[in-house]
């Protein structure tokens, strides 16, 4: 066993009585959480779910969602829309030119919008985190 | 050619992204203990409120004029300015940093390339991936491209590319508004019958170099298309405190990463003291090569941003607050091309006696002694020392700073 502080090393293969291990050819780095998924730093953001409106759709009081502006809404996305200066977290709907926001929770309603422009959309929510112990 | 890109009003632009109730509206942040007003809006500049006016004397006319304060919040445009260098080093290889908001960018692209279009295309990007509208002009040299970034500001379209005849765009430009050219070295000119960019582009190099500096010669070359600044240079001029330079051969070694690094801060900060100027904090960026054996790797920069525990020009003190954080500079096995200090968060003016400030300096005793007398005379411990801790609200002097939007999880923005 080396005491010498100095030497600092993590050993990722312990190398039996002078056998190098097979393993060593393949390159191992551990689990990434943000390289699953903050796939572009400089775009992405964490915003707080707070209500039920999203509830059917997994999102819950509370939780965490990860926001990535470069991705481009699409029918279905959820996003994150700007409303009276307010944020919002709802299913962005465009079907047969109709833009709308839709709530994951039948005691809300949508929100309909007769100009596409007027729906200002922050960025686009990529996945929740729920976290059972925090 | 050369970019310049900056955020429009940058540190408003950046409090206007997760508050859009300050859209449209006459905003301004201001310096560190709420001092003075350092960023403005475009509305609130219409209403005639100069740069660097005391928040004492807006105080009476806040209601009246509708004007919204915000105390500085340096970790968020930190923050945001990392994203937008980030971004721009996806679009060029080479990118560098200024300021807090300004990058000059080096294209690796060859004549007849469509500068307009690629200039649109990188602001609709740091627009719509960051939310900071910004300005970006193209030009041969560094001089110009600060001209031609103050003219794509004004455009509808945000970016300005300079076209050949220079002439017919700086023949007009007051000479005060050339990158460089002070107040006091415009008076001078002006004696010398100098009162426009054109007029000092085409009055003789040499005579310039005579009668005032070669940093005055430089200027008129470079606005006439001659490259004098390079993208290893010195600064040279004062509106920007910051120190660079190129290796001369790659450095792989953190420990020569540390050490020209800290040569670099002793140096700025030296022009800063030269100046009398403080910084409220420090960028620090290292620039590494691409690799193509074994595997081919980008290159690309590693930074840090470092806000000072109180605005210094101190290189003892920069040098501590610093230090924690080198090592994120440095990733083992790249091979390091140049590295780079740059100030933001610039303070002018007489020694602001920072009574709140933590004790930095072991001999402040005379800043005690004070302290003491007029605890002594308003009685109640009237000024305490931030080291006592910052719960009591009457201390605060931040009391308009909008939440650590992107660097504290307590303070991410809550949607409904």
């Amino acid at each position: 066993m080396n005491k010498n502080k100095k030497h600092a090393q993590i050993m990722e293969n312990v190398v039996m009585a002078g056998f190098p291990s097979v393993a060593d050819n393949y390159a191992s780095t551990p689990l990434d959480l943000n390289e699953l998924l903050v796939k572009r730093p400089s775009a992405t953001f964490f915003v707080r779910a707070m209500g039920e409106s999203m509830i059917d759709a997994g999102i819950n009081s509370g939780d965490i969602l990860i926001v990535d502006r470069s991705l481009e809404a699409i029918d279905g996305s959820i996003v994150i829309a700007c409303i009276q200066n307010e944020f919002t977290v709802k299913y962005f709907r465009k079907k047969n030119g109709v833009v709308s926001l839709e709530p994951a929770n039948e005691n809300f309603e949508p929100i309909l919008f007769k100009d596409e422009m007027q729906l200002q959309i922050f960025g686009v929510v990529s996945a929740v985190i729920h976290q059972f112990v925090k | 050619m050369i970019g310049l890109v900056d955020g429009n009003n940058f540190f408003v632009s950046c409090e206007r992204i997760f508050d859009k109730s300050l859209e449209g509206k006459p905003v301004a942040v201001l310096s560190s203990n709420d001092g003075c007003v350092i960023a403005r809006s475009y509305e609130f500049k219409a209403l005639g409120i100069a740069m660097g006016t005391p928040y004492f004397k807006l105080k009476p006319d806040i209601k009246r004029l509708g004007i919204i304060l915000r105390s500085g919040n340096h970790e968020l445009y930190a923050d945001i300015s990392r994203r937008i260098m980030s971004v721009l080093a996806e679009f060029v290889p080479d990118v560098e940093q200024y300021s807090i908001d300004e990058a000059f960018i080096w294209p690796a692209y060859e004549n007849n390339f469509d500068w307009h279009n690629f200039g649109i295309k990188m602001r609709s990007t740091i627009l719509k991936w960051i939310g900071v509208p910004c300005g970006i002009g193209f030009a041969p040299t560094k001089t110009l491209a600060k001209i031609a970034n103050h003219i794509g500001k004004k455009s509808s379209s945000g970016v300005f590319v300079m076209p050949s005849n220079i002439k017919n765009v700086i023949e007009n430009l007051p000479v005060e508004e050339v990158w460089g050219i002070g107040r006091n070295l415009t008076d001078k000119l002006k004696r010398k019958g100098i009162y426009t960019a054109w007029q000092l582009a085409s009055y003789g190099d040499e005579k310039l170099h005579k009668a005032f500096s070669i940093g005055v010669a430089r200027t008129a070359m470079e606005l006439r298309g001659f490259q004098c600044y390079q993208e290893e240079d010195i600064n040279a001029l004062s509106q920007s405190i910051s120190y660079s330079r190129c290796y001369g051969e790659p450095v792989v070694d953190f420990s020569d990463i540390a050490e020209s690094v800290s040569y670099y801060i002793s140096r700025a900060a030296e022009k800063l003291r030269a100046e009398g100027q403080r910084a409220s904090g420090i960028n620090i960026y290292s620039v590494y090569y691409p690799e193509y054996k074994p595997y081919r790797l980008d290159g690309g920069m590693s930074e840090v941003i470092v806000p000072f525990p109180t605005s210094t020009d101190d290189t003892i003190e920069m040098l501590k607050a610093v230090k924690p954080h080198l090592q994120k500079l440095f990733k083992q096995g790249r091979r390091y091309k140049k590295s780079g200090v740059v100030f933001w968060g610039l303070e002018r003016g007489a020694v602001q006696l920072d009574m709140f400030a933590p004790k930095i300096n072991a001999t402040n005793s005379k800043l005690f002694e004070t302290v003491d007398k007029l605890n002594a005379r308003y009685g109640k411990r009237a000024l305490v020392s931030l080291s006592e801790g910052l719960d009591k609200k009457w201390l605060a002097k931040r009391n308009m700073a909008s939440p650590n939007y992107t660097t504290d999880w307590n303070d991410i923005p809550i949607v409904h």
